[in-house]
């Protein structure tokens, strides 16, 4: 299957990013959504969202339900079709870096009681790197129990994976995540229904993989948690309402904003563009 | 074709059936394979449309002059099968319906399609209808190419060659099947090309239905797609574990069906699906983990601890108060104490029954247990005294030692709320 490229829309832009990165005054960004409009069944759900991640570190995304959170993780690694805009790492299209950007889904989109156990599992990770026909070896099988290790699984290593906590399935998520041995990830809502003390084990992984340099950004809902553990902050709600470090991004004002803000209104014209009308 | 059976020689009739046995294992070996991968995948109805929805495939294969069992036909099954996946996908979009009923339009509509050209052609064509629906197992024996110098049914030879493809190519993509079937999202953001995947997966879903189609009828292969790898689910944890066991059921339900139809004269197609839903029924009683008998024999195991450990516990209480210990009454109760008895737990002469020292820590250790939840909660709970007992009188069966020390640790060696002592841990 040929992996769906984004080409800009704007083709006048890139010339411009290669010459600045050219010059050498500074690296593009890890991540670099520009423009991005994404509709589900022709009703846009996510507005022209410009985001850049310049640099490695916890990143929360942050907004209340159906502000389109998971939409633009889904959006930077091809899994939903874009209206228009792109999604760039390092300033490439994700085909040419897919190996470096890991994703862990919800825990809910999949079927616990799926017939494999917990390596299995972790060792999809590594299916990315191996191809079409090659097999897991003894190299992808010690990483396996490695990433495992990093998240205090090591002794279910063999159990179906139906037979664990939700918090131990997250675990196994982030896992497989970590057997991919890539510089960016994505995980979509890791924290939800995990009891305190997996989240805790999580959260440190987390800031163990940005310790070591490497991007992570996180699908978050919980505010408390969020200005603890994120260095930067994006608030969506249908569109970006803000982005930055977590203190200053965190305000009052822009939760108002995003947590009561424009959301009827992208929603009427979102149907209205659904239905090829015109809102009342 | 029966002047040509009567000819046979016992001997000749014999390797005769032994050709439609391993025509039918083989076809059923091929759909248990592909039919694991549907099951997990919860496709099992598109197996059953692609299954209805080769006819007319088939029949414009054979009306333009492709023999049964021809590669030809064989494409344009697999055709016709995607492209009942490619219309029920149109028919979903453009009719708005519901998936399970957009494959519902779609096959009913290609298999009727089907019928109507049999029908109308049937004076050009050799294929009759109800071979269609029940399958000609009986009579795969006597098509035959010559196969240096062998003369192998037709059928089987294309059943063979659809299981080694079919074979060859899971082994080779195996991983990517898996990945597929348990996260789709996440095998796509991995690079796995999701799209291929899953088609590979009906093309050979395709194959192994026509292979099928042949030998037991467009109905009952659906039986053989879905059942054995069903029954297989039940059985074991791993998914190839599930195909390896999947296939051994359904090539033992293929011989197994054969024979009983032989012994019976009934319908070949007929007997393997029913001995296949014997199997699937003999797994939901005795599956290891969660079948009937397992999970039977893990309540009375249970009932007998706590009938045990209860017995136990009143003995050590009525010591502690200095009285006789309450008689048993109940004959489980008799039996309780009898086997503890036995087990060395109690001793002494029936009727002054006393605790040894085995029994004694054991007793202890259900009382602690009794007792600690009875602190603990009276501490979190705020519970009233006399709701203290109930659950303690359940919860004590189900604590281990460390949970025991977690609990001591948490409400901190006060006693228990009714003023008793709580024993030490043993």
């Amino acid at each position: 299957m040929p992996t769906p490229t984004r080409q800009s829309r704007l083709p006048g832009r890139l010339p411009q990013e290669a010459d600045v990165a050219d010059a050498g005054s500074s690296a593009p960004p890890v991540v670099e959504f520009h423009d991005v409009t994404v509709a589900y069944g022709g009703r846009p759900v996510l507005w022209n969202v410009d985001l850049t991640i310049a640099e490695p570190c916890l990143f929360g995304i942050i907004g209340p339900n159906g502000a389109g959170k998971s939409t633009l993780l889904k959006s930077a690694l091809g899994l939903v079709p874009l209206v228009h805009g792109t999604a760039r790492f390092w300033g490439r299209p994700l085909a040419e870096v897919r190996g470096r950007v890991g994703y862990v889904p919800q825990r809910e989109t999949v079927d616990w009681d799926f017939p494999v156990s917990v390596t299995d599992v972790v060792l999809m990770g590594t299916y990315g790197r191996l191809g079409w026909f090659r097999r897991p070896g003894s190299r992808e099988r010690s990483l396996a129990r490695e990433c495992l290790d990093r998240v205090g699984l090591i002794d279910v290593a063999d159990r179906q994976i139906g037979r664990l906590s939700g918090g131990q399935q997250q675990r196994v998520f982030l896992a497989r995540a970590l057997a991919q041995e890539a510089d960016v990830y994505f995980l979509d809502e890791p924290m939800a229904g995990v009891d305190a003390r997996s989240q805790e084990q999580i959260f440190g992984v987390l800031a163990g993989l940005r310790s070591e340099g490497r991007l992570v950004v996180v699908v978050h809902h919980d505010l408390r948690t969020a200005a603890a553990w994120f260095d930067r902050v994006a608030l969506i709600d249908m569109r970006l309402v803000a982005t930055g470090p977590t203190a200053e991004v965190l305000t009052p004002d822009n939760l108002r904003r995003t947590y009561a803000g424009q959301v009827d209104l992208l929603q009427e014209i979102g149907q209205a563009v659904a239905a090829r009308g015109r809102t009342p | 074709m029966n002047m040509v059976l009567a000819d046979w020689s016992i001997d000749g009739a014999t390797a005769m059936h032994a050709w439609a046995i391993a025509t039918a294992a083989t076809v059923a070996a091929a759909c248990a394979l592909v039919g694991t991968l549907l099951v997990v995948r919860r496709m099992s109805l598109l197996g059953d449309a692609i299954g209805h929805a080769v006819l007319p495939g088939i029949a414009v294969a054979v009306l333009v002059g492709g023999r049964p069992g021809s590669p030809l036909v064989f494409a344009a099954a697999v055709a016709t099968g995607l492209l009942t996946v490619w219309l029920t996908r149109l028919v979903r979009s453009a009719g708005g319906l519901a998936d399970d009923a957009g494959t519902g339009v779609v096959f009913t509509t290609l298999f009727a399609l089907g019928v109507v050209i049999v029908t109308a052609a049937a004076s050009r064509v050799d294929i009759d209808p109800s071979c269609l629906l029940y399958g000609i197992l009986e009579l795969v024996p006597f098509d035959t190419v010559s196969i240096g110098g062998v003369e192998v049914p037709r059928g089987f030879v294309s059943a063979a060659i659809v299981l080694a493809v079919l074979a060859a190519a899971a082994i080779a993509t195996w991983k990517l099947q898996v990945f597929t079937a348990f996260d789709a999202d996440a095998a796509r953001a991995a690079g796995v090309p999701v799209a291929a995947v899953t088609g590979g997966l009906l093309a050979a879903t395709a194959l192994a239905t026509v292979a099928g189609f042949e030998v037991v009828g467009a109905v009952l292969v659906v039986a053989m797609l879905v059942v054995p790898a069903a029954a297989a689910e039940l059985l074991v944890r791993r998914l190839h574990h599930m195909a390896l066991v999947a296939m051994v059921l359904a090539i033992v339900g293929a011989c197994l069906g054969y024979l009983a139809a032989w012994r019976w004269n009934a319908s070949a197609a007929g007997m393997i699906a029913v001995v296949l839903g014997i199997e699937y029924a003999a797994a939901v009683v005795l599956a290891p983990d969660d079948g009937l008998v397992a999970r039977g024999l893990g309540r009375l195991r249970y009932a007998w601890r706590v009938l045990c450990e209860d017995r136990l516990a009143a003995v050590w209480r009525a010591e502690e108060k200095g009285t006789a210990a309450a008689v048993p009454v109940s004959l489980v109760q008799r039996l309780a104490v009898g086997w503890l008895w036995l087990t060395g737990r109690f001793v002494g002469p029936a009727g002054r029954l006393a605790l040894s020292p085995a029994g004694r820590r054991e007793a202890e250790m259900v009382v602690r247990s009794h007792r600690l939840w009875e602190a603990w909660l009276g501490q979190h709970a705020q519970l009233p005294l006399d709701h203290l007992h109930p659950p303690a009188e359940w919860v004590e069966h189900h604590l281990g030692a460390a949970m025991r020390q977690r609990i001591e640790a948490e409400v901190g060696g006060i006693g228990d709320p009714h003023g008793s002592e709580i024993p030490p841990e043993a």
